[in-house]
């Protein structure tokens, strides 16, 4: 009886697993092709580093400036500026942040007058208070000479920003990106997501393994 | 005489406990070994880095243990699911699913209180974290609980066909 249980059960286990495969198998390959519209005031690094990487993040996130202010000063440091990563920061703003789309264009602004470390550093450091306030212009303004700032605030005005955020936003909907911060890692055809804020430790783990393959 | 079937409800429950729960431990040990949605399908060891990202994305254990996880969890999944369906020494395989289950559950539940915007991990599949994941989640370890529970009970409580016979 015991044997014929065992087997009956040994059975069912292979089909059950038969059956996982056949459905994992349906349900098809996730990967996207390519990285495009990629603005050169945004991202960092050699083009022709082995891994690329994409940052969508919203600048209302409390988790994207943990992210930023922490693992992403590492990866600048340790793989960006050593030519093992293209970095590229795409806007991501949530609808459910009030001010994150303003942050974002005046964040792209900066960078068109190569200014945008001290801005993002800026904008995510004083999170707290601008989100409270709404005042990202004077959280910029802090950062910036007054010629520069008189610059940004052209740019902002001048409503050319919103196509280049939306384009990085329907670039992060064609990966699935629904939450903040996403990474996407483009390496050898393959493309993994990386959900959320992943430490330093873990993540460069990840990246040394993906740059020993062969 | 005939008697009522052994199927009762105890019983029933530890069936489906055994098929839902099996089931579902093999096809997530599976997905986070091999990413069966990636085409092609990356080495193990990329695939393991990968989930242990997701482990970190809770942020409640540090490095090492986020690492231990991630390499030993998706074998142990497939294994105790595998022991689940075939029925062998259940009590102490459907315990260990049971703690399995309530530990992950209280993570997740942790982590929707604390508003992380991460993965759920559960599966090869980016899936967020939602009310609709804790409740599933929940409910699959409510699952495990009773059925370990109703396990246990069987052993207690036989059923009058499989009690040894009174002369």
């Amino acid at each position: 009886m015991n044997r014929r249980r065992v087997l009956a059960g040994s059975l069912f286990a292979f089909l059950c697993c038969l059956s996982c495969v056949l459905l994992a198998k349906a349900a098809g390959p996730q990967s996207v092709g390519g990285v495009s519209d990629v603005d050169p005031h945004k991202a960092f690094g050699s083009k022709t580093a082995p891994i690329t990487m994409e940052v969508f993040s919203d600048f209302q996130c409390p988790a994207c400036k943990s992210f930023y202010l922490g693992t992403n000063r590492q990866l600048m440091d340790n793989y960006v500026s050593t030519g093992k990563i293209f970095m590229i920061h795409r806007d991501f703003p949530l609808p459910l942040h009030a001010h994150s789309r303003v942050a974002a264009r005046y964040a792209r602004a900066a960078a068109q007058i190569g200014k945008t470390e001290p801005v993002e550093q800026a904008l995510f450091q004083n999170q707290e208070k601008w989100e409270q306030t709404g005042d990202v212009d004077g959280t910029v303004a802090a950062v910036l000479s007054a010629s520069e700032i008189a610059k940004v605030r052209a740019l902002v005005k001048g409503g050319t920003l919103d196509g280049a955020i939306d384009k990085d936003y329907a670039l992060g909907q064609g990966y699935r990106v629904n939450q903040t911060p996403t990474s996407i890692i483009h390496s050898k055809g393959q493309t993994y997501p990386v959900v959320g804020v992943v430490s330093f430790d873990i993540l460069k783990q990840f990246l040394d393994q993906l740059l020993s393959q062969k | 005489m005939m008697q009522s079937s052994p199927l009762n409800l105890r019983r029933a429950v530890v069936w489906i406990g055994r098929l839902v729960l099996g089931g579902i431990f093999i096809y997530a040990g599976y997905s986070k070994i091999f990413l069966p949605n990636m085409n092609p399908h990356p080495p193990i060891n990329i695939a393991l880095s990968l989930f242990a990202m997701q482990v970190d994305s809770y942020q409640l254990l540090p490095p090492r243990g986020v690492n231990l996880i991630a390499h030993t969890l998706p074998f142990a999944e497939v294994a105790l699911g595998f022991l689940l369906l075939l029925g062998w020494r259940l009590r102490i395989w459907a315990t260990i699913v049971s703690l399995i289950m309530l530990g992950f559950f209280a993570a997740v539940v942790r982590s929707y209180a604390m508003g992380l915007q991460i993965n759920c991990g559960c599966f090869a599949n980016p899936e967020p974290l939602t009310i609709k994941t804790v409740f599933r989640d929940g409910s699959l370890a409510a699952l495990a609980v009773i059925m370990t529970v109703f396990t246990f009970m069987e052993v207690r409580k036989p059923h009058p066909w499989t009690a040894p016979q009174k002369t």
